[in-house]
């Protein structure tokens, strides 16, 4: 990795008799990358930046070999690539608009430490790009012409949306404030500040009323929307730096009560990813991944495999960062 | 290769009739793999040695079945299909809301009614490989979209959405029910592009690009009111099935008590998709006021109803 800094120290150290992760998910993950670098949803699909993204932290987690080094070398060289000209990233080479996945392009090269350029290019992109909603003319229409009673939001917070023009959602949100908290070390744009203290407000904003999140339609007529595991995750690893307001020890709670009741090995790997960053207990994940492997081998499905990598790997510091000091 | 983008558009004069069939099942322990096997023969759809793609309508974690399709509709399509002769047939969605696919098929336990392996008979929509489409017409803005290989390549796709009304589109059946094709990993979860281009348009250049080629409704048990999601389930006990997404629509719409020319955009599909006439409906099985079921609807799609 020319030029840049090492992986942390704490990816040196795979507990000793991680089998899953070093039988299953980090041989899938090797072997399931495409010749030009990339990974795509499947192994064989299309080169995509999503999955591209989540292998490489999957594999800067893990125990470290020559074979693994030569692997995050080409995939960051794919991503590398795949970066349009005003920093964004678009979901798949060749598409002409960057979109959600920016986020995570930047997330994975700065935590592998390369490519600080293409990283600040992507982190400003993030800081200009608003989304389509909350502006002063659309609030004016909103005001004039909706049917208020449909949903209640607060339209002054804005975070990030999945394409550029549309709403914010709580995961593409959750994945740029993550970026910014990671990237401090970076002279950020201005906009950052701003850019953070809306898109966390939005996120609470968005928040079901019980607590933990879905994609962001907390209340529609009156009726509470369910939360669901991953946005709530996401969303509570992007607001550690408040980790003791309510909301955030509800969500907590909302999500400790579900983990046994997941089905699904991303959503599954998500909570516990989630839990342990919070510090809470969780009953052993291998033994779980490994019964839902013998269902459906997890559909085979890249990110699936790598956050399943990541939770099985020793705490990383892109996800897990100490309590800033809030004014 | 079969492109689902060559089916011809015709104006609605220039066509002939189209079949709906309705067919009565009081629940979902009724053979309904004999039921659509008997509704298909009588529909004759072309599928002998050609690769079927069952699109059904999975939108959360919901053990019951009310906001999702029911498993056993989709398995007892999927034996039918077989029976007539198709070569594969793989069920497919990309749900809106829930990135979580492989919960959601576990929750509704989809591998008790398809058989088989999972991965190799259900594939998720919502992350497969792409292909830049331009779309067909120009009703909204989008000009083109990313869709899913699996359903380009598809020589025949089958529309199975839920019997329900909907919170912004008045009902959501079998042309709303084609949403679900627009890959997550494109455009996210929710496919807010969609919404944003305004949903009347998108559905119509979703489906005038990709038109279904043909549609089975579970109405066993439908849902009205806040649908899709948080509305109230509503029995009705009936499948509808055609080869006419739009004539199917409007049949659905007939048999919920509400009028499918005021549904703005079936009454727009009906210019270049399909039928919405009560005349150029060939109804076969049972008549829609034997299964008339009159189904709630928010205030603001009051006017939808038949009454008004």
């Amino acid at each position: 990795m020319a030029g840049g800094p090492q992986l942390p120290d704490a990816a040196k150290n795979s507990p000793p008799g991680n089998s899953f992760l070093e039988k299953q998910c980090l041989p899938f993950l090797t072997s399931a990358q495409n010749p030009n670098g990339g990974w795509g949803y499947r192994p064989g699909s299309q080169s995509s930046v999503e999955p591209t993204s989540w292998a490489l932290l999957a594999l800067a987690g893990a125990a470290r070999s020559a074979a693994l080094e030569k692997a995050i070398q080409r995939g960051a060289g794919w991503l590398r690539e795949t970066q349009l000209r005003d920093g964004s990233w678009p979901a798949y080479a060749g598409q002409r608009e960057g979109c959600w996945v920016t986020a995570l392009g930047c997330l994975a090269l700065h935590t592998l430490g390369v490519a600080p350029e293409a990283v600040a290019n992507g982190v400003a992109w993030l800081c200009e790009e608003w989304p389509g909603e909350g502006g002063f003319w659309w609030r004016l229409r909103h005001r004039l012409f909706s049917r208020t009673t449909e949903i209640r939001q607060n339209y002054y917070f804005r975070g990030w949306s999945w394409s550029p023009g549309t709403s914010s959602w709580v995961e593409p949100t959750s994945y740029a404030l993550i970026v910014l908290r990671n990237a401090r070390g970076l002279s950020l744009p201005r906009r950052a500040t701003l850019r953070v203290r809306l898109g966390e407000g939005m996120l609470y904003d968005r928040m079901c009323p019980a607590g933990g999140w879905n994609c962001g339609n907390p209340l529609v007529y009156g009726v509470a929307g369910e939360p669901q595991v991953g946005p709530t995750a996401w969303a509570l690893l992007a607001l550690q730096d408040h980790r003791e307001r309510t909301e955030n020890q509800r969500s907590l709670d909302w999500l400790a009560h579900e983990y046994e009741q997941i089905r699904g090995p991303g959503s599954l790997a998500l909570a516990h990813i989630c839990l342990e960053v919070h510090g809470r207990p969780t009953p052993p994940l291998e033994p779980a991944l490994e019964r839902l492997y013998l269902t459906n081998e997890f559909f085979h499905h890249v990110p699936v495999v790598a956050w399943a990598g990541v939770a099985l790997s020793p705490a990383q510091p892109w996800l897990q960062w100490a309590p800033r000091e809030v004014a | 290769m079969a492109e689902k983008t060559a089916r011809p558009l015709s104006v609605s004069f220039a066509r002939a009739a189209s079949r709906v069939a309705i067919r009565r099942a009081e629940n979902y322990q009724a053979d309904l793999s004999g039921l659509l096997f008997e509704t298909l023969r009588e529909l004759d759809p072309p599928v002998r040695g050609k690769t079927v793609l069952l699109k059904p309508n999975f939108v959360g974690l919901d053990a019951l079945g009310v906001i999702n399709t029911h498993p056993a509709v989709v398995g007892a399509a999927r034996e039918a299909f077989l029976r007539l002769g198709a070569r594969s047939v793989m069920v497919g969605d990309g749900p809106a809301l829930e990135r979580d696919s492989e919960a959601i098929v576990e929750t509704l336990r989809l591998r008790d009614h398809i058989g088989g392996k999972l991965t190799e008979t259900f594939i998720d929509l919502n992350v497969d490989d792409v292909r830049r489409v331009p779309l067909r017409t120009r009703a909204s803005a989008l000009k083109e979209l990313y869709l899913p290989e699996t359903v380009l390549r598809a020589d025949f796709v089958v529309s199975m959405p839920k019997l329900k009304t909907h919170h912004w589109a008045g009902v959501t059946l079998s042309l709303k029910n084609m949403f679900g094709i627009v890959p997550g990993n494109c455009y996210g979860w929710p496919k807010n592009i969609l919404h944003w281009a305004g949903i009347t348009r998108a559905l119509l250049d979703i489906n005038s690009t990709v038109r279904p080629d043909f549609a089975i409704v579970d109405g066993i048990v439908g849902m009205e009111g806040n649908g899709p999601i948080q509305g109230t389930p509503k029995r009705c006990g009936v499948l509808v099935a055609g080869d006419d997404a739009v004539a199917v629509d409007a049949t659905c719409a007939r048999i919920m008590a509400l009028v499918p020319e005021r549904i703005d955009y079936l009454a727009q599909a009906a210019y270049l998709l399909g039928h919405i006439k009560e005349e150029k409906i060939c109804q076969l099985g049972e008549a829609i006021a034997t299964v008339r079921t009159p189904f709630e609807v928010l205030k603001s799609f009051a006017r939808l109803r038949e009454n008004r």
